[in-house]
């Protein structure tokens, strides 16, 4: 089996991004206040997979970054749960996945402006509910605690209710992703290599040197 | 009926969850002073005179020992139980005795377990229920 290897360096430049947002951007965004889950899965997260979507069209590659993406949120233990960060973002990336796919998004359906819009909502949405959802679940499954059911229903108002400023982030950055598309920019084959490989190293070096500086080694 | 014209109605559905999420909430939210342990109500200032303090693992967190606390707030047998902190907010989780005998509760009616993650950090809590 041949493999896609500029596939796979796509998959890695766009997780190393994601998780460089989250890791830094989110730790920023937790320091102000700011609801930094919703923000980052509403504009980051969905920003980053519409245009790899768009880009490569084809599934499975944004399950890939979001394992790329929390795995690079593993290396920063800091701001809020980073356990429950990380297996967030790989859950969200399986969900964009299969809402793209679910819904044949790849084709004619993303034309219109009014799709576009009804994309975003519905994306951001379960992308961020569904992450918020599994990660209730398997981070006490992984713990000492263990899982209550009891738990995840009780909240399930709040969560439900959570989502709605990642729906509305939504409505924007989907349509901002394909006015952006519209431009036509695109990278010479022989730079594509270099450029994504320098982008992803720097996003890792990056993120591991701070951990480090902020732990002190 | 075409996805083209399905995306728009269930996008719509997903706000009109959303909204009607957010108004329940903001609707059941609970503000009280006070925290049920084991059907009984304290105060914060009561609780942490009866209980010893401990200090969390990092020294980053000080507090009231959470075992401690189930004992002097009459749980008998309390290895034989589960605690289930819960929140103003309606967020709870519940934890094993070994997990309290590693837990603290802040001034700031927060739980703190130093072998559990951050998940478990419970905030604003209103009730500790032993079950």
């Amino acid at each position: 089996m041949m493999i896609d290897r500029k596939f796979l360096v796509g998959i890695i430049v766009f997780g190393s991004l994601w998780g460089f947002a989250e890791c830094i951007l989110g730790s920023v965004l937790r320091d102000v206040n700011l609801p930094a889950g919703a923000i980052m899965t509403g504009v980051f997260a969905v920003g980053l997979m519409t245009l790899s979507r768009t880009t490569f069209a084809r599934p499975g590659m944004q399950t890939g970054i979001g394992l790329i993406a929390g795995g690079l949120r593993l290396f920063n233990p800091f701001g809020g749960c980073f356990i429950c960060s990380a297996i967030a973002i790989m859950a969200e990336g399986l969900l964009f996945d299969l809402i793209w796919t679910g819904f044949s998004l790849d084709k004619k359906t993303t034309q219109t402006l009014t799709n576009q819009v009804s994309l975003g909502i519905t994306s951001a949405y379960l992308v961020y509910v569904g992450g918020y959802i599994i990660t209730q679940i398997l981070t006490p499954v992984f713990s000492s605690a263990g899982f209550y059911l009891e738990n995840l229903v009780i909240f399930i108002p709040q969560i439900l209710a959570s989502g709605l400023l990642a729906a509305l982030l939504g409505v924007m950055t989907i349509p901002a992703v394909f006015a952006l598309k519209k431009l036509h920019l695109t990278i010479q084959d022989r730079l594509y290599y270099p450029i994504s490989i320098g982008i992803s190293a720097f996003c890792w070096v990056f993120v591991i040197a701070n951990t480090l500086i902020i732990l002190g080694l | 009926m075409g996805k083209d014209r399905l995306l728009p109605i269930l996008a719509l559905i997903l706000l009109f969850i959303a909204s009607s999420s957010s108004v329940y909430v903001y609707a059941t939210q609970t503000t009280t002073e006070t925290l049920e342990i084991n059907n009984q109500e304290y105060t914060i200032d009561q609780v942490f005179s009866i209980v010893r303090p401990r200090i969390s693992n990092d020294s980053q967190y000080t507090g009231i020992a959470l075992d401690d606390l189930m004992i002097k707030t009459g749980v008998t047998s309390p290895e034989t139980h589960a605690y289930t902190l819960r929140g103003a907010d309606g967020y709870e989780k519940t934890v094993t005795w070994e997990n309290m005998q590693n837990g603290l509760l802040t001034k700031n009616r927060e739980s703190i377990f130093s072998d559990l993650p951050k998940a478990f950090r419970v905030k604003d809590i209103v009730t500790i229920e032993v079950k």
